[in-house]
């Protein structure tokens, strides 16, 4: 190492793999187009030009599960369609993240008790990163969920621990 | 024509099925036990020809109804023995609308379907079968509308039980 200091000069910078994977990660969650009720439409705001969350890096709304990252479960989930939730979650290649936006999705919201269609959050289905509060989520409030999700991922590690030994 | 018109009108050319109509009406100040009646005037009809009847409404020259805005049910509670079913009537022509109402016995919950007359019922129809339970004989689509193909039970009867877990999904 000694012999290459000085030999590049600013054209190189030195850092952790983990902390260039993070960042790049975290730089860019492509969400999934995908709404399922009136928490979609707090979703399209958060994707419009005044909030804009292309800011997050997170405003490349991607059509098809397979080029997506995030799946944002804007909505109330059915169990009609709790299934093609969960398939579309199979699909989405890992790492993958989930945003539950609204009380909906989170536990079922104003449809806990009479909703006799309703799957009382979605993590009775897919395992859930970021739960929002709300009925609907104010924009800032899903923005925040995504920051939560950034930090998330900024303190994860690519490197597999050692396994312990028995 | 106002409503008392078109129950004239509708006695006049015998409409099959017609029972009696059915006006609101202030409570009795003498009666406390009596509430009265709030809501539309509608006419009573018999189920078993409810279709004929709309036939009859939709080809009269005086009532002319070619628009069918609805048909639903209703569950009034446990221990009722009936289900209403209401239809809704339209006439463009003449701007005047019609309710119809029918009770149908919760134990033979079946009567002709009202597609033939309006295709429109079609999806009405379908989502009262699968919410009340009851069957539109001679309907040409008779699957399930909102609910899955395998969904257990009709939700909006009174006496529903709310189910423990769907595909290996709890509801608890």
């Amino acid at each position: 190492m000694l012999s290459l200091e000085n030999q590049f000069e600013e054209n190189v910078l030195t850092t952790k793999v983990d902390w260039l994977i993070n960042w790049a990660r975290l730089s860019s969650i492509w969400p999934m187009t995908f709404g399922l009720a009136c928490c979609a439409i707090e979703m399209m705001a958060v994707g419009a030009a005044h909030h804009d969350i292309d800011r997050f890096g997170a405003g490349a709304f991607r059509a098809s599960p397979r080029q997506a990252d995030l799946m944002i479960v804007a909505g109330t989930v059915n169990f009609k369609m709790a299934e093609r939730v969960k398939k579309l979650y199979d699909q989405m290649p890992s790492p993958k993240y989930v945003i539950a936006m609204g009380a909906c999705a989170t536990g079922g919201g104003p449809y806990y008790k009479y909703g006799y269609t309703v799957v009382k959050g979605v993590d009775r289905v897919i395992p859930v990163d970021v739960y929002i509060a709300g009925c609907p989520p104010r924009p800032e409030a899903l923005l925040e969920g995504l920051m939560k999700l950034q930090e998330k991922i900024r303190n994860s590690s690519v490197i597999r621990k050692p396994a312990r030994l028995a | 024509m106002d409503f008392q018109g078109i129950f004239d009108r509708l006695t006049a050319i015998r409409a099959p099925g017609l029972v009696r109509a059915d006006e609101p009406r202030k409570a009795d100040p003498k009666d406390k036990k009596d509430k009265g009646r709030a809501g539309d005037p509608f006419v009573l009809v018999e189920p078993q020809q409810l279709a004929d009847f709309v036939r009859a409404c939709r080809d009269d020259d005086r009532l002319h109804f070619e628009l069918l805005v609805d048909v639903t049910a209703t569950d009034p509670s446990k221990d009722s023995a009936d289900l209403w079913i209401n239809v809704q009537l339209l006439s463009l022509k003449f701007r005047h609308r019609l309710a119809i109402k029918a009770l149908l016995p919760k134990s033979a919950a079946a009567l002709p379907t009202l597609v033939p007359v309006y295709r429109a019922s079609q999806w009405h129809e379908r989502e009262c079968a699968e919410m009340f339970g009851i069957t539109f004989v001679g309907h040409p689509d008779p699957r399930n509308i909102l609910l899955p193909d395998d969904w257990l039970g009709h939700p909006l009867r009174k006496d529903y039980e709310f189910p423990k877990e769907y595909h290996g999904i709890s509801c608890e």
